[in-house]
């Protein structure tokens, strides 16, 4: 009695941690059954190529939501920041690469500002900009398919180093630095605090607007980051890039265990959750299973993972 | 039963714990009767919302009996079961939908009564509302919306609605009530209150109200007895009908003897400073307080007394940052301040704001030793790019916890601590920072008087190594055991400046 008590208690505690671990294991165990291919050197491969910028763009999306915010306009920067690789690298080479992320940080900028210091919703701000910036998008690409001759930019993200390809390298960095700095640096602690309870934080000398402000330039930069990224690997795209992708980018940050409603989770979780969303979709697609029933499965397991992983002890309103 | 015959509601010896014994009541006997209104005073924490709840059937019971008209009943078990009891009550605070109607909100909950074919006949519902705001005499127009009323009428079509409720809940217009108020007057001016009062006093001949409070002239001047809680039992009944009683014995009800004499006041100051930390000029905010002016001198304790709703709040809240005042100035440290500053600029001028409520200063999921680090993170950080230092994170919240003698592990998440302790580790990340200037609402709200005590030594050790205190509370103890000086505050203005044993003079004639 005593011990599964002490047993049940600690479980309902990790219950985000340990969660996410054992659905990794049963995504890959299962895939593995029904594709013995799945864990092949090929199928790593694919599973790579098909998780590593989702990660680079779920990192900023989990300091936002870190936060206690939302962030809907993630896709669409990175799907900005891709199409200016594409249309301009041959006009002005590398520099297309600052100035994509300049711009997107610029439009994090903006939805900062919206939210922090105007105090619009970030929901309402972000879902608003998104559509902004997917109309600049289009407006750029007219629609075309575009597709990246240069070489060079392609290299980014498909050189092989030790057997396995450079976006690899690119997300494990980048989620490394974001784990770093949400767990080490006091940027990290003032975003839980936030999150966590925005009085206290204020009251506790954090300059709440500046902080605000800051985490979705963050955001943007990722979104941004990225967007090069994809362009890198898929060598060419059209505005259809990332379509309904922001769900399934919501779904592996909550997955991972960072509550929608804020102050607890962080980088280093979501890394699980992007692993489990993604390799979900790609195991699906390895099998054959068609986009539409893809939808189905991921959207629900996006609602299951949130029940599994939300500690509701102690959440009073639910919006 | 040996009930009275003429009661219509009697609760016999409730008892109420909470997973420890935080709150609880015990042993508690009131009985209601036909048209009177009872009080419940207590300090903050005394009990008073948990046998509200415990009424209304939001917590049920341990222990005890009700009696409807001296029959014994159940307690119920939520509120709609209450009402048919013939309980119904008004929240202090978030009772009111503001965008609804007027008669929308009236009928909130029994719009079924109001079916014809699927539909709502608004035509009946409007003139019932109309009918019965005007035996209550509430002047307002029912299609107008909630938020558009002023906050005392509002008040008012609450405590209609709770009526409301408990006749529809019966089908009978001629049933009597029990309605409870949670202190219906904080959010009220002065004059607001007095209209409330008028108009619930009209009331009384047809309904019985227990008014729960604790500003003691309100409870005075219009019920005909008053129970008194503290720590969860009743120590006093008065029967304002039969005795005369002055506010200086229902003070000492209430606060009790035992919270007073512990703590000695501390020595005569002679370490106050002719240098000026903060000056006030002038300050208003309008609708809040006009004309504050003061000086805080370097190591001196002020207090700024009065009743909830006098102004006081907002005064400590302005010197915040959390609000901003509409004119004069403010002076830190000789500098003149910006009226729209966020908290982070004030305290990075050396100005800190604690407030007892928990919910303004802990991260409650978080555990003692970042509580303690969020305050001082310069304190923790590497010289190496800047990252924080967890072992000496770690002695930082030790350190803390020694010097308080806090008796918990400094890897405990906050919301799993008692009260006194949260408050504990909260002054002590303060006294960490220690500020220059460090403003005080209710330090000591809600909690026992051994916890009590330690803050109030933690926060003289403070003031004597040289920070300026501004204090405000609910309890007049705190200001004679903690300030210099007292100003008194009524209406939003300063009346008077008095000396502490000035001030202890004042309050107990």
């Amino acid at each position: 009695m005593g011990r599964t008590s002490l047993f049940s208690g600690w479980l309902r505690k990790s219950i985000s941690t340990v969660m996410p671990i054992i659905v990794v294991i049963v995504v890959i165990g299962v895939f593995q059954l029904v594709n013995p291919t799945f864990l092949s050197y090929q199928g790593i491969i694919t599973l790579i190529y098909s998780s590593a910028y989702f990660l680079v763009a779920a990192c900023g999306l989990t300091f936002v939501i870190m936060m206690g915010s939302f962030d809907f306009s993630v896709i669409s920067l990175l799907k900005l920041s891709a199409i200016i690789c594409v249309l301009y690298i041959d006009k002005i080479g590398f520099m297309v690469i600052p100035i994509a992320l300049l711009i997107c940080v610029g439009f994090g900028f903006v939805n900062g500002l919206l939210f922090a210091k105007f105090k619009v919703p970030s929901f309402m701000v972000t879902l608003g900009i998104s559509i902004v910036v997917e109309g600049i998008a289009l407006y750029l690409s007219k629609g075309f398919l575009n597709i990246m001759y240069n070489k060079a930019f392609m290299a980014i993200s498909t050189t092989f180093i030790a057997g396995l390809p450079s976006i690899l390298y690119w997300a494990i960095g980048t989620w490394s630095i974001c784990t770093f700095i949400a767990i080490r640096m006091p940027f990290g602690r003032r975003t839980y605090a936030i999150g966590g309870n925005s009085i206290a934080a204020g009251l506790s000398g954090i300059n709440i607007e500046r902080q605000r402000i800051y985490v979705f330039m963050l955001s943007g930069f990722l979104s941004g980051l990225a967007g090069i990224l994809y362009m890198a690997q898929m060598g060419g795209g059209s505005t259809n890039i990332g379509v309904n992708m922001t769900i399934p980018l919501f779904a592996s940050v909550v997955a991972g265990g960072t509550a929608l409603t804020g102050g607890v989770g962080g980088p280093h979780r979501t890394l699980l959750g992007v692993i489990i969303i993604t390799w979900i979709q790609a195991g699906l697609l390895m099998i054959g299973m068609g986009l539409n029933m893809q939808f189905v499965v991921i959207g629900l397991i996006a609602i299951v993972m949130t029940i599994a992983t939300t500690d509701r002890r102690r959440t009073k309103i639910i919006k | 039963m040996g009930s009275k015959e003429d009661s219509i509601i009697e609760i016999k010896g409730v008892y109420k714990t909470f997973n420890g014994v935080v709150n609880a009541i015990e042993d508690i006997s009131i009985a209601i009767r036909q048209n009177e209104i009872v009080g419940v005073v207590g300090e903050n924490g005394a009990g008073k919302s948990t046998l509200m709840k415990v009424l209304v059937g939001v917590f049920p019971p341990d222990k005890g009996e009700l009696y409807c008209k001296g029959e014994k009943v159940l307690f119920p078990k939520n509120p709609k079961e209450a009402a048919r009891r013939g309980i119904s009550i008004v929240y202090q605070e978030k009772g009111v939908i503001p965008c609804l109607k007027v008669y929308q909100f009236l009928f909130l909950g029994h719009e079924d009564k109001y079916e014809k074919m699927s539909n709502l006949n608004l035509g009946k519902m409007r003139k019932y509302a109309r009918e019965i705001l005007e035996e209550f005499h509430v002047n307002c127009d029912v299609d107008s919306f909630m938020y558009e009323l002023p906050l005392s009428v509002q008040k008012m079509v609450e405590i209609a609605k709770a009526i409301l409720n408990v006749r529809l809940e019966h089908g009978d217009n001629n049933i009597t009530s029990v309605i409870i108020l949670d202190e219906p007057t904080a959010p009220l001016t002065i004059e607001e209150r007095k209209k409330l009062f008028s108009d619930i006093l009209r009331m009384k001949k047809n309904v019985s109200f227990i008014f729960v409070s604790h500003i003691i002239p309100e409870v005075m001047e219009f019920t005909d007895r008053i129970h008194v809680l503290r720590d969860g039992r009743l120590v006093a009944n008065f029967d304002l009908t039969k005795s005369k009683i002055t506010e200086e014995d229902l003070f000492k009800e209430i606060v009790g003897k035992e919270s007073s004499e512990h703590i000695c006041k501390h020595e005569i100051k002679s370490n106050i400073n002719e240098k000026i930390a903060l000056s006030a000029m002038n300050l208003t905010k309008n609708g809040c307080y006009y004309d504050i002016s003061f000086d805080l001198h370097k190591g001196e304790c002020i207090g700024i007394f009065g009743t909830a709703g006098s102004g006081k709040s907002e005064i400590i809240n302005t010197i915040a940052g959390v609000i901003n005042y509409d004119s004069g100035t403010l002076m830190i440290k000789g500098r003149k301040v910006k009226a729209k500053e966020l908290p982070y600029a004030r305290l990075k001028r050396g100005v800190g704001y604690f407030s007892g409520e928990i919910e303004k200063n802990l991260f409650l999921n978080w555990p003692v030793t970042k509580n303690i680090s969020i305050l001082n993170i310069e304190k923790i950080l590497s010289k190496f790019i800047s990252t924080m230092n967890f072992k000496a994170e770690k002695q930082l919240a030790k350190k803390i916890i020694d010097r308080l003698r806090i008796k918990t592990d400094v890897n405990a998440d906050c919301y799993s601590l008692s009260g006194g302790t949260k408050q504990k580790i909260s002054v002590g990340k303060w006294l960490e920072k220690s500020p220059d200037i460090l403003l005080l609402e209710n330090p000591t709200i809600g909690i026992d008087v051994g916890a009590r005590n330690d803050i109030y030594e933690t926060i003289l050790d403070m003031n004597k190594s040289g920070i300026s205190i501004i204090l405000v509370s609910d309890d007049p103890e705190e200001y004679y055991i903690l300030c210099n000086k007292i100003f008194f505050l009524k209406e939003g203005r300063i009346q008077k400046v008095l000396s502490p044993e000035k001030f202890k003079e004042v309050m107990s004639t």
